[in-house]
């Protein structure tokens, strides 16, 4: 066994190898923003070109010359300067943590350059934050009018979205040839162990197809929506939001939901509803392997809890004395973007019932299913917790009774319950302790905790928002809260486990062993 | 139908026990002569022959048979306690709404500390002694009391115990007989409430005075008969005040153990203690900073309000030093978490109890540690030995419910009109019996401008909290209705 695990080693050359590799892809994207520029004539080329070239140099540096001795002398190193293949058989075990909590804070940043190049934001801090926002598809954004930026930074904005969606290590995963050992542990911490099922016993192929099935539902939308007379630039940019779950709203597109065009708003809708899926039970959704699907518990879950919770919000908002037709179009579109904590925001119905506030404070935090690009909790750690509560009743009655907890006919391990507790435990502490943080800036305290919800659980705007009558406009808020911001984006992103540990000191330490 | 037989007996003496000291009102009536002796006598009159008929009439019952029927049995105590205890207020006109009345005494029994009354110097003495004795025998535990008093129950005595006191291990469970641990945990108690009202009875005030603000703060309640709380007292009394805080938050058994120097005892909860202590100094200083900081107190003064009021909020008290209301937001919401968090297991604090937050984070550092060294066997320790796994998933448990229950209670404020942040507030005062809420409810202020649901929801959070959830909610299970268990 390798003694590394246990030991920190912040320059691990096969750790910023990886870091490296994803910033080039980074500079790829950001040669395609300075394409859409020339093209657009936004007179954003130069800025985009350059930030592009940073990043190229930054992510050469991170991905050749970080410990190329090292890396040399485990014979590894041969590799030439553009050559893409990749190993990741340096990284293992524990050591995916830092790898993830790496990737998701150092990519974000370095992606925060071209907003300031740009000078679309004024400060670092709008830079970073809504850079942040974007690779863990919160969608809170300083930008309160979207109409006034450019557009090649409308598609890159957009783009970093879409990237952050299924996340960057399985992006690493899907591109880097020659994964080695390390793309399984690589493959858990992106779904941080809710035990997903493979498409393909082959990791790297499953999660090709994944990326496919990704890709082909961005492409579907777009279209559909370029077909319903959106402009092509807003169905692009929509599209890889709303399958991302990540919620970057374009002008276009937004007025037309504020002018209450039906058709985009059945589109998208169906669209939040999808990409709140499980990417495996899409792929099958896809390519119409329908059968048994009903099965699939969570699925179930999913599709009941929002059919309830539509109910639920229409009839509250029916009682407040909305019409029908209003109500209904809020409630489904509404309840859509918060299950699948995309968070796209249509302006609320005047009479506003407060139920439909704390409704969607407990939809966004359970999340959308596990394994999809929405945020939260997630369903399935839900529903193992409240079976295991319902057991528990029942054992409190009969105490020599012996339950098991079971997902989709499986019978669930009391380690993996007790690790569902540790996380949703984890979840509230952070949820409070954010909340905690922004009341020192100045928010009251239902605003802060709400706030810090809605971002740890990558939803984006407030659930209070229409109560407070406070804009989407998260650039009000002082810089302190915006750096919190954007850690508990990143937290809840990598679905705190990740972060926690590599901040413990428990991950620098030897196991000691006690008598 | 025996149990149920049982339950009425077992609630005929319960309820004697609360006429009697219903009937104790009279001594300040008569001695302050407030006009209300008769309406105070016979709503003791009342009580004590409502519970005399069911004791003599179910006398034969003996023995509780089915589990479910203990959780029943807590939960219809605590109600049918509530419920008489209104009487006071109601026959002596000094509250006219039913809920409000509800609300009032079930504060008092919970030892909440919530009340309806914007100010308390117009009641009349007996029904001010009235809402200080529900918090002083509420507080114990009317359980312990009646097992106490009355040791020849010859039932399954632990099954209710272990019913009370939900989620945690048997914490005042020390010695062989039950009857002991409560008659040992009944003398410190009686004990600290003597030596307290002697202190403050020495500190300068008066009997009455001293006697009433023992009763609510030993008791961890936090009623006053002062419309500002412990505002007016001297700063030596508030201090002796904040000790009894403090002592009414350590678990009673160790106190006995203490008193009784069997030290060698003290161990099984050090980590317990010191972790009650340690969150009460960490949470006192950052308080005393930001009043200095933030709110311009002079340094005496901000160390005894940050001190005494954090002690109040840490033991969910709810005793104030100073109007609460218009402090710095931050420090609003640390009490707000400070108070979910309690004093220890087996003392007469609501919240958590430290104990189960210890078990909380150590899980949640065990969880990480078996993620970075997947072979090694490291179990939840306390106080060095390994805690049962059964136990600290009991504690999820518990804190799951207790969290879900918070949130459907803020949900059900809201919708009954009560505005954001009185909601959390005010359900996070109810259910760890703290009191003062946030906003018109918190600090000086009181819960009358609540509508008439919104104060049933309240009463009945206090109810949950104060029985730590589980046996309240079970009630409420389509499992408790179940005999037979599905294969």
């Amino acid at each position: 066994m390798h003694s590394r695990i246990h030991t920190f080693q912040l320059f691990n050359p096969w750790l910023w190898r990886v870091v490296g590799a994803l910033m080039l892809y980074l500079a790829g994207a950001l040669l395609v923003a300075v394409g859409v520029s020339l093209y657009y004539g936004d007179g954003m080329q130069f800025a985009l070109l350059f930030s592009a070239a940073v990043v190229l140099m930054a992510g050469l540096f991170l991905r050749n010359m970080v410990g190329w001795r090292r890396r040399k002398a485990a014979g590894v190193g041969g590799e030439g300067l553009f050559d893409f293949q990749l190993s990741l058989s340096g990284i293992e075990g524990v050591e995916s943590y830092w790898l993830t909590v790496c990737v998701w804070t150092v990519l974000p940043v370095v992606g925060a350059l071209p907003y300031l190049f740009t000078g679309v934001s004024t400060s670092v801090t709008d830079a970073v934050f809504e850079s942040v926002s974007g690779f863990t598809t919160t969608g809170s954004t300083t930008f309160a009018r979207p109409e006034c930026l450019p557009v090649s930074m409308l598609v890159y904005r957009a783009m970093t979205q879409w990237v952050g969606g299924l996340g960057l290590l399985l992006l690493a995963v899907a591109l880097l040839r020659r994964v080695g050992m390390g793309a399984g542990s690589l493959y858990e911490a992106e779904f941080s162990g809710t035990q997903q099922r493979r498409l393909h016993p082959r990791l790297a192929r499953s999660v090709r197809r994944m990326w496919m099935a990704y890709g082909l539902m961005t492409v579907l939308m777009a279209v559909v929506l370029w077909v319903q007379g959106v402009g092509v630039v807003d169905a692009v940019c929509t599209a890889c939001s709303t399958v991302s779950t990540g919620g970057f709203m374009t002008h276009g597109v937004g007025s037309e939901l504020a002018a209450g065009s039906s058709g985009v708003m059945a589109t998208l809708t169906l669209f939040m509803l999808l990409s709140g899926m499980n990417v495996a039970v899409l792929y099958r959704v896809l390519t119409l392997r329908w059968r048994g699907l009903w099965r699939e518990g969570e699925l179930r879950m999913y599709v009941l809890l929002y059919v309830l919770a539509v109910a639920v919000c229409t009839a509250a908002l029916v009682v407040a004395g909305n019409g029908w037709e209003e109500s209904v179009r809020y409630g489904v579109f509404h309840i859509a973007a918060t299950m699948s904590t995309c968070g796209f925001y249509t302006p609320a119905p005047q009479r506003w019932p407060v139920v439909v506030g704390v409704l969607t404070f407990a939809l966004l935090v359970t999340g959308a299913m596990s394994g999809s690009t929405g945020g939260g909790m997630k369903l399935r750690r839900v529903m193992i917790i409240m079976k295991y509560i319902a057991n528990y009743f029942t054992r409190m009655l009969h105490p020599n009774v012996v339950f098991r907890v079971k997902v989709n006919g499986q019978v669930v391990e009391n380690d993996y319950i007790n690790k569902v507790f540790a996380f949703v435990f984890l979840y509230i502490v952070f949820i409070v302790a954010g909340g905690f943080v922004l009341t020192l800036c100045g928010c009251s305290i239902p605003d802060a905790v709400c706030l810090a919800a809605a971002n740890v659980s990558n939803l984006g705007p407030s659930p209070l928002i229409n109560e407070l009558g406070g804009s989407l406009d998260y650039a009000l808020l002082p810089d302190v809260a915006k750096w919190v911001l954007a850690l508990l984006m990143i937290a809840g992103r990598v679905e705190l486990f990740a972060l926690v540990a590599v901040l413990s000191p428990s991950y620098y330490r030897k196991l000691r062993i006690k008598n | 139908m025996g149990d149920m037989k049982y339950i009425l007996r077992f609630l005929g003496i319960v309820l004697m026990v609360e006429g009697v000291l219903m009937l104790s009102c009279l001594v300040p009536a008569l001695h302050f002569d407030d006009g209300t002796a008769g309406s105070i006598a016979l709503s003791g009159a009342f009580t004590v022959t409502v519970g005399l008929w069911l004791r003599v009439t179910f006398g034969k019952a003996r023995v509780l048979r089915a589990r479910r029927m203990a959780y029943l049995l807590v939960v219809l105590m605590w109600v049918v306690l509530a419920l008489f205890g209104m009487l006071p207020f109601l026959t002596t006109g000094t509250l006219t709404g039913v809920e409000d009345a509800l609300f009032e005494s079930m504060s008092g029994i919970t030892s909440t500390g919530a009340t309806v009354f914007s100010a308390v110097e117009w009641l009349p003495a007996s029904v001010l002694f009235w809402r200080s004795m529900t918090q002083w025998f509420g507080g114990f535990g009317i359980v312990l009391l009646v097992l106490a008093v009355v040791p020849s129950l010859g039932i399954n005595k632990y099954s209710l115990y272990t019913a009370e006191a939900s989620g945690a291990d048997n914490t005042g469970k020390q010695s062989a007989t039950m009857g002991a641990t409560v008659r040992q945990t009944l003398g410190v108690y009686v004990l600290l409430t003597g030596v307290f009202v002697w202190l403050l009875y020495k500190s300068g005030m008066q009997v009455w005075d001293a006697v009433n603000i023992t009763f609510t703060n030993i008791s961890s309640g936090g009623f006053s008969i002062y419309n500002n709380s412990l505002e007016r007292l001297t700063h030596g009394q508030q201090y002796i005040v904040a000790a009894a805080m403090l002592l009414s938050g350590v678990n009673f058994a160790m106190l006995y153990n203490l008193l009784t120097f069997r030290w060698d005892r003290l161990r099984h909860k050090v980590e317990q203690l010191r972790f009650y202590l340690l969150v009460a100094v960490v949470c006192s200083l950052f308080v005393v900073v930001s009043l200095v900081v933030k709110m311009g107190y002079g340094v005496g003064d901000a160390l005894r309000c940050g001190v005494v009021q954090t002690v109040s909020v840490l033991t969910t008290t709810g005793s104030l030093v100073a109007d609460t209301s218009g402090w710095w937001v931050p420090v609003t919401f640390l009490y707000v978490v400070l108070s979910m968090c309690g004093g220890m297991a087996g003392s007469t604090t609501g919240g958590l109890k430290a104990m189960r937050v210890l078990i909380l984070v150590r899980h949640v550092s065990k969880t990480l540690r078996d993620r970075l060294h997947p072979r090694a066997v490291s179990p939840v320790r306390l106080n060095g030995t390994p805690v049962r796994p059964e136990l600290a998933t009991n504690v999820m448990v518990c804190f799951m419910v207790f969290v879900m229950v918070c949130f459907v209670g803020i949900m059900l404020l809201m919708v009954c009109g009560i505005n954001a942040t009185e909601s959390i507030g005010a359900v996070v005062a109810c259910m760890t019996g703290y009191g003062p809420g946030l906003g018109t409810s918190g600090g000086f202020g009181c819960y009358a401008h609540f509508t008439l649901s919104a104060k049933l929801v309240c009463s009945l959070l206090m109810l949950m909290g104060r029985l730590e959830c589980l046996t309240v909610v079970i009630l409420f299970t389509p499992a408790f209705f179940k005999m037979k268990i599905e294969k």
